[in-house]
């Protein structure tokens, strides 16, 4: 209940989209427009080595070859490749060696999204309270990565792709592109060619990662995309807890964020993969502006008994498009979906997951919350198959949607296939509006409207926040109350 | 290009391949590259069908031909429609349905064909006001027939319309149901039952849009699939704006009983209006080895509490036919075919 009453204070003392400022610093940007020579470019910005321009290039090459896919239940006017930055950097100062040499604007910014970029602030806190690691991604490039040191202690690796690349080359070449092949997909293949940066996490045998790992994404610079990309790789009998989150500035453009992740899981091991995803929404009212999230999140779980798990609140971007996947490899592989896809506004979603069943006695569980409210469009899309060799395979899919208002929508769009007379497949799906009964009760005992309703899809997607890191989940529902306000009345 | 209009236009490489989202897995693009010459006409002798004796106006169409039925307002009508395909060529049906306002039709129908055939049926089903239809469709195709069957259902205010689909496959079977549904207290039943064996294909798809206030849609779809067979179930049911109150339920449940055969099922609900009830469900898996070992225990043999509990599984969705000597025809149907 303590949680609920302050969901309801926060969002009296809230406006609608409270990240969306914009942080004036000088910038590094690559021209506008995408060929070769951006790409290039790009490499060369970042010191890549000669292997890493080939198979930028190479992707490229097969990305001018593929077409825009356009069956989702999404619309939006074409996107001009040619119209955007595909780099853009704060201002670099030469060898940054600690955090008081970076930007104090960048440092700022990052507090008022309330990140802790310093270790001592974090630990500041009271003793035993959880901690966790950031990596701090502004735009294009990593500005810092904390407590790197502390985790190379127990031997895991966390720090910026870029860094991966120079310092780890061998791991990097081993696994990137391994889950998501480069011309996997449009999206995929144009990120391939000109991501710039995210994060690398490695967890090397029976380490259970002592912290929570996350990283923060935030898009700044006008007229320019972003495209981190996102390796982690549980090796045998290791476990990590990974969040992201994401803010952008409110803009009349829309800004494209193409990006990819990759979870690799050996024997055993396990990954847990947050999502608060925040991007601007564009303009509720006109629809104007906002970000296109085009994502592509998919695990690989190599290894038996491996396990990965997906949570994922979804309140921002004008389109969000991504479906974070699993392919159950290993014998007794288990998958998991938890997601919260909330659109408001003229928000657009298509969003779910593909649970692959390829080994014997995989298992996997899909819980998905869809609420649309105002003039938004909210699809679950998701594909659940076995292989004939999965035997005992066994999947449960819950997707329910919540509708707030007359003019919204929400469509189930579900793929089953089942190829062998051992797995057991079972999904159910409803889709209802808030119970008139229930806002009455809540209403009549002196609640609100706008407050009863938040009490109501609080309950209704409390399955899944319980998944999420505590702190974080506490952030969500603060976030989910946020994105419905106005929604009522 | 619609399949009516490839053939017509005798095009095998216009036919709708797996690269069309409706057609994922019924590709007939892939399997025909050559389309079979047009069906020479039949002269022969046609023995009897399965809903002879229920009905009494007979319609049979060999390799092609054009049926109209009409039902005068507040008047009762059961026709046994037959389409058949003889020898390996390709044609077309067309079939129009129409019932004034207070009719009633019992529209049984049956799919018989030849190897190497390919047959389009196309029917048009209209109902007036308060009129009321049931549906029953038996489609045993030869194993090396292809069979494409769409039928647009149109249904005014107050209007019941009720459907079962019985198939057993073919080389592509593909039964097709689309309804524009007015709400205003109409009803509509959609359901269906596949029992397949060998390399057997069938394809049970269906779209319901409701357009109206207080619209119901009950649908069911259960099948038991062995060998390599393959069945698709395609069922998306559409509420549009303004639509409210529209209730609407689909289901659909499959057994595989072998390692090698497949169920592809895509339920899908595409709602834009937000005082609804909607819901599907959809299991795939083996037959309950728990119910299996208490029949067992209880002295049936194996082979015998297989069919038992198949049947009943079923069972469930044949005993929804309204037309009790239907409903019969139809048990003994599934029964034949479970027990094989």
């Amino acid at each position: 209940m303590a949680a609920v009453k302050q969901t309801v204070e926060h969002v009296a003392s809230l406006e609608k989209y409270k990240h969306g400022f914009v942080t004036d610093i000088e910038q590094d940007f690559a021209p506008k427009g995408l060929n070769a020579d951006i790409v290039r470019f790009i490499s060369a910005k970042k010191n890549e080595p000669q292997w890493m321009l080939d198979w930028r290039l190479d992707a490229f090459e097969r990305w001018l070859a593929m077409d825009e896919p356009d069956w989702a239940k999404v619309s939006f006017p074409r996107i001009d490749y040619q119209d955007s930055h595909y780099y853009a950097a704060p201002k670099e100062k030469v060898g940054i060696n600690s955090l008081d040499e970076v930007d104090p604007d960048i440092l700022e910014t990052y507090k008022k999204l309330g990140i802790p970029l310093r270790e001592q602030e974090v630990l500041a806190g009271v003793i035993g309270s959880p901690r966790y690691a950031v990596d701090a991604v502004f735009d294009s490039v990593s500005v810092v990565t904390t407590f790197k040191k502390e985790l190379a202690q127990v031997g895991v690796i966390f720090c910026s792709m870029s860094e991966a690349i120079r310092e780890h080359p061998e791991l990097v070449k081993q696994y990137l592109g391994s889950v998501v092949p480069v011309s996997d997909n449009y999206f995929a293949c144009l990120n391939a060619a000109v991501f710039s940066d995210g994060s690398f996490v490695y967890v090397p045998p029976g380490v259970r990662c002592p912290m929570e790992l996350s990283t923060y994404f935030r898009i700044n610079a006008e007229n320019s995309g972003q495209f981190e990309r996102t390796l982690i790789i549980a090796d045998r009998q290791a476990y990590v807890s990974y969040l992201e989150g994401c803010t952008a500035p409110m803009r009349d453009e829309n800004q494209l964020h193409a990006a990819v992740v990759e979870l690799v899981t050996m024997d055993d091991a396990e990954i847990k993969y947050s999502t608060v995803q925040n991007w601007y929404p564009g303009d509720p009212e006109t629809g104007k502006g906002g970000i296109y999230n085009f994502v592509t999140k998919r695990a690989d779980c190599r290894g038996d008994r491996s396990k990965v798990s997906w949570t994922q609140v979804e309140t921002g971007s004008s389109i969000t498009w991504k479906y974070p996947s699993c392919i159950l490899r290993g014998e007794g592989s288990s998958g998991e979906f938890y997601s919260i896809a909330i659109t408001n506004g003229r928000q657009q979603a298509d969003t779910g997951t593909k649970m692959i069943h390829l080994g014997a006695n995989t298992r996997s569980r899909i819980i998905s919350k869809g609420i649309s409210a105002g003039k938004s469009s909210n699809t679950y899309r998701g594909l659940v198959s076995a292989h004939p060799k999965a035997k005992g395979a066994r999947n449960f899919t819950q997707c329910d949607s919540l509708l707030i208002g007359k003019h919204c929508a929400a469509h189930t769009v579900p793929y089953i296939e089942a190829r062998n007379g051992h797995s057991k497949f079972e999904h159910e799906a409803t889709t209802t509006r808030l119970s008139e009964d229930q806002l009455f009760y809540a209403m009549q005992r002196g609640l609100s409207q706008e407050e009863a309703v938040q009490l109501l899809v609080n309950g209704f997607v409390k399955e899944v926040l319980q998944e999420l890191p505590m702190e974080f989940a506490v952030e969500a529902q603060k976030l989910v109350a946020i994105s419905l306000e106005g929604s009522v009345g | 290009m619609s399949v009516a209009a490839a053939l017509k236009a005798r095009n095998a490489s216009a036919l709708p391949s797996r690269r069309d989202e409706d057609w994922r897995w019924t590709d007939l693009r892939g399997l025909i590259r050559v389309l079979p010459e047009p069906s020479a006409p039949f002269n022969g002798i046609v023995v009897k069908g399965a809903f002879d004796r229920l009905a009494d106006d007979h319609r049979v169409l060999v390799n092609g031909g054009v049926t109209r039925i009409e039902v005068a307002a507040d008047r009762k009508a059961a026709v046994a429609l037959r389409l058949i395909a003889r020898g390996a060529g390709t044609h077309a049906n067309q079939v129009i349905v129409s019932l004034a306002a207070g009719a009633r039709l019992r529209l049984l129908e049956t799919y018989e064909s030849d190897g190497g055939s390919l047959a389009h049926t196309a029917l048009t089903i209209a109902l007036a006001e308060g009129a009321a239809l049931e549906r029953v469709v038996l489609a045993a195709d030869h194993e090396d027939a292809v069979t494409i069957s769409q039928a647009q259902v149109t249904l005014a205010p107050t209007a019941d319309y009720g459907q079962t689909l019985l198939s057993s496959g073919a080389r592509r079977q593909r039964l097709e149901t689309r309804v524009a549904h007015p709400g205003g207290r109409a009803s509509l039943r959609l359901d269906g039952v596949y029992v397949l064996a060998g390399k057997r294909h069938t394809d049970h798809t269906s779209v319901v849009t409701h357009q109206g206030l207080d619209g119901t849609t009950a649908q069911l779809t259960k099948g038991v699939v062995r060998d390599q067979a393959r069945a698709v179930f395609q069922g998306k049911i559409i509420v549009s704006e303004g639509a409210d109150h529209t209730d609407a339920r689909m289901g659909h449940h499959a057994l595989i009983l072998s390692d090698r055969a497949e169920v592809d099922a895509k339920p899908e609900l595409e709602i834009y209006a937000d005082d609804v009830a909607c819901a599907h469900g959809n299991t795939v898996g083996a037959l309950d080895e728990d119910a299996l070992f208490y029949a067992c225990q209880r002295g049936i043999p194996e082979d015998e509490a297989r069919a038992m509990l198949t049947e009943a599984f079923i069972g469930q969705v044949v005993d929804r036919i309204w037309f009790e000597d239907a409903r019969k025809v139809a048990r003994a149907w599934a029964a034949e075919r479970l027990r094989a």
